[in-house]
């Protein structure tokens, strides 16, 4: 794969190509045109005369249109062409290109134009693993149309590109034979559209059909977001392009069109994901919240209903992960959907309540009871697998199932202080945080909304209890904070972990032991200046640039800094909000999924983490939620209470037209917080 | 509710839905829903009118929201949990048009595949 790729989407359509605008792809390369999961494009290079072009610019316009400018020649030196060449590519419905060529010499020119078109309609997960076909593929030609095709049994993927201009068009492309004027343009529109068949139908449109208003759609969503004005210009351009990033991230599903949610990640993760959605949704209830509405809806609408071994279905679950290619379709994969995560479920729970404090909307939260109280069920009745009043997991898909079902979910992220690696099933700390929540939310919503107070002081006194035995069970003495898991034994599994911090948002932390958790937060061991690593430094697993084991997450750090003050903490939750919005200065505003966890002083700038995916839905939200702990924003009854507390080099912050059931509301704060250095 | 020309397993899910008369899961859906059977040279119909939950059970062949083509031993597997509704939309083997919202809803109804067995103490 080539260094720099631009990449462009709408939705689940994405193009992923070279600096030039070709796509030339290897079966485990990256790029392409891909929608629905399925690779629809794996070549598409343009040549002139036979030769290929060299960029001078490339300009996303938006992250669903680019401009390629080119000339003629592959030359290193200087570049004296009497050509030009533009490519302008938006993703709708497949791709269109307008391509136009600039004769810039005083005599006509005639030449051979080619573009060449190829594709190997790869699953996504087949482009990870480099996995083989099991189908055939086909091609025609239909009136100027070339149709490209595969089909494994009534699997069946079509390609079409066509021209506006007269082509002459062959198995493996189109060629145009033109003729110039002299100082005069020659264009042609190209579109490649994506194609599945439907039983018993001919082909359809795979991708959504073209939305002329997409730029106009972007200027409106960030109009609608609340207005900032800072004295800092860093966090200003950091607040804008969260916003245009979760526009970027924004994903509709074919149930619910004209409606979108937060995907996970662009590209590869450009799908439902439940915890990501949730978490995504929650950061950014203050300034959009329809994506809760969205996602509320979306993930009820897939919630599980059987139990299912294959996908990990239980009533009541909630969706880890949906996928639309070929290995899903013949069930080689199990995400149709996938339900292998134990934090989406509570954590429905909790964001239709925090929905509810700042929207009003009791509609929703009446429309979602059957769906609310299975989740709360869920809990109890498929969670508790070692029947200890703990949720725990161990996947029953063992072929092709996911081990760690939550957020940490890389292989060795649940450990020891000495590194070893507790069996099956897991009970990890937030896990039982998380479920705390649900039920005193949930036991809001039932009073409140649907008038059960039975059943809403029933879940008080589960939650109560389980406050209470998990404060017992999983405080590690000496040390004074929380283990990260319960392993099988019910024995501590007594790493030092960032985990701490989601305890604190929960709510699940006794008054009494909060203060020691929050020391460990902004101890030396987790903090590293920018923020608190995944794991502390001395953990047997510990490494600054392990994936789970001691990089930094920005999305972590604004749920930790949410908990800080939950609990009074507003100085530590500053530190925080000041040390990862700095390191999003040095990501021009875009914080990547992780970066190291070295000490600050000691690198000066945060060192990224190499991901797939940029940008990340989650770590779009934690500026989002950073300027909400800043401020201090928290519904009560109708009202927003306010109340700052920020970093002195933060300066004046006003974040204006907040909306919830207040309407819209302003709030005001000035950095007062000195951040020790 | 017509009773059904054989005990199958679609006619049996379709018994089994009408005699219920109401599915807590599609307590905010509402609409109809056609299911449209190929068996052999015949077509056969299946008409579901849900309101809030409420959930009744025709033959017609009218206008619905949603409509769902497939094989009838397609949607014998389906009616018996060994086949998932939402990967026989993806390989082409049943059609879903109109309201997929209501069919994605629909689709929760089916029972759990005959072979999960759910172990809830593992110890």
């Amino acid at each position: 794969m080539s260094g720099e790729l631009v990449q462009i989407l709408e939705g689940n359509t994405f193009v992923v190509s070279d600096r030039n605008g070709d796509i030339d792809a290897s079966p485990v390369d990256a790029t392409g045109l891909f929608s629905f999961d399925t690779r629809f494009l794996s070549k598409w290079v343009l040549t002139i005369d036979g030769q290929r072009l060299n960029a001078l610019s490339t300009d996303d316009l938006q992250y669903f249109e680019t401009r390629f400018f080119l000339v003629p020649g592959m030359g290193t030196v200087y570049i004296d062409a009497k050509l030009s060449v533009i490519r302008q590519r938006i993703v709708a419905d497949g791709f269109h290109e307008d391509l136009t060529i600039l004769n810039h010499d005083e005599k006509p020119v005639s030449l051979e134009i080619r573009l060449e078109a190829a594709s190997d309609f790869a699953d996504l997960f087949e482009v990870k693993d480099a996995l083989q076909k099991k189908g055939q593929y086909h091609h025609r030609i239909d009136r100027g149309t070339l149709v490209l095709g595969y089909t494994r049994e009534s699997f069946a993927r079509e390609t079409l590109v066509s021209s506006s201009e007269p082509a002459k068009v062959d198995a493996a492309g189109l060629t145009f034979k033109v003729k110039v004027p002299a100082h005069g343009q020659w264009k042609t529109a190209l579109d490649v559209k994506a194609t599945y068949a439907a039983w018993g139908r001919g082909p359809m449109a795979a991708a959504s059909s073209a939305r002329p208003d997409m730029a106009r759609g972007l200027d409106k969503w960030i109009q609608r977001a609340p207005h900032i004005e800072c004295d800092s210009d860093s966090l200003r351009h950091t607040y804008h392009r969260s916003l245009v990033d979760l526009a970027a991230l924004r994903f509709s599903t074919r149930t619910m069109p004209g409606r979108s949610l937060p995907a996970a990640g662009l590209p590869w993760f450009m799908t439902m994901f439940g915890r990501d959605s949730i978490f995504t949704s929650l950061q950014a209830l203050p300034f959009t919240p329809e994506l809760a509405q969205t996602t509320l809806l979306a993930l009820g609408e897939r919630q599980g209903s059987r139990v299912d071994d294959f996908r990990d279905e239980d009533p009541g679950r909630i969706l880890h992960e949906m996928r639309y290619g070929e290995m899903t379709a013949f069930e080689e994969r199990p995400h149709s959907p996938y339900y292998g995560c134990v934090d989406a479920t509570p954590l429905y729970v909790v964001l239709l309540d925090e929905y509810e404090r700042w929207t009003g909307d009791t509609k929703l939260v009446r429309d979602l009871e059957y769906e609310a109280r299975a989740a709360l069920n869920w809990i109890d009745q498929y969670a508790d697998l070692q029947g200890n009043g703990y949720i725990s997991y161990r996947r029953r898909n063992e072929k092709t199932g996911l081990e760690n079902q939550c957020w940490k979910d890389s292989w060795d992220s649940i450990s020891y202080r000495d590194g070893t690696l507790p069996g099956f099933p897991r009970a990890t700390c937030e896990l039982q945080g998380y479920a705390y929540d649900a039920k005193t939310r949930g036991a809001r919503l039932a009073r409140l909304v649907w008038k059960d107070p039975a059943f809403a002081d029933r879940l008080e006194q589960e939650a109560a209890d389980l406050k209470r035995r998990f404060n017992r069970d999983f405080w590690v003495e000496d040390e004074g904070y929380f283990a990260i898991a319960l392993d099988v034994d019910g024995r501590q599994v007594d790493a030092l972990a960032s985990n701490n911090g989601h305890l604190l948002w929960s709510g699940i932390v006794d008054k009494s032991k909060a203060k020691s958790v929050a020391g460990h937060l902004l101890g030396k061991r987790l903090f590293s200046g920018w923020g608190v690593r995944t794991m502390a430094e001395g953990e047997g697993r510990y490494n600054p640039i392990g994936y789970h084991v001691g990089t930094v997450w920005p999305y972590d750090n604004s749920f930790i800094a949410w908990g800080l003050r939950r609990y009074g903490f507003k100085e530590e939750a500053a530190r925080i909000a000041a040390g990862i919005l700095d390191a999003a200065e040095f990501f021009d505003g875009r914080l990547p999924e992780a970066f190291g966890g070295y000490p600050r002083e000691m690198t000066k700038y945060p060192v990224q983490y190499p991901t797939a995916c940029s940008p990340q839905a989650w770590s779009t939200g934690a500026p989002l939620l950073l300027l909400r702990t800043m401020l201090g924003l928290e519904p009560q009854g109708e009202h927003l209470i306010v109340d700052p507390a920020l970093a002195r080099g933060i300066g004046h912050l006003e974040l204006l037209d907040i909306p919830g059931r207040w309407g819209r509301i302003d709030a005001f704060g000035r950095g007062r917080i000195e951040i020790p250095k | 509710m017509p009773k059904a020309t054989t005990g199958d397993a679609t006619a049996t899910f379709f018994e089994k839905l009408a005699k219920a008369g109401h599915e807590p899961i599609l307590a905010r859906t509402s609409g109809t829903l056609r299911v449209e059977l190929k068996n052999g040279r015949r077509t056969e119909y299946w008409f579901v009118t849900v309101d809030k939950g409420d959930v009744a059970v025709s033959h017609a062949n009218d206008e619905a929201d949603a409509v769902v083509r497939t094989d009838k031993a397609l949607f014998d597997g389906m009616a018996t949990g060994r086949v998932n509704a939402t990967t026989a939309i993806l390989r082409g083997v049943l059609d879903a048009e109109g309201d997929l919202g209501l069919v994605m809803s629909f689709q929760r109804l089916f029972p759990a595949p005959p072979k999960s067995v759910y172990a809830r103490k593992i110890r």
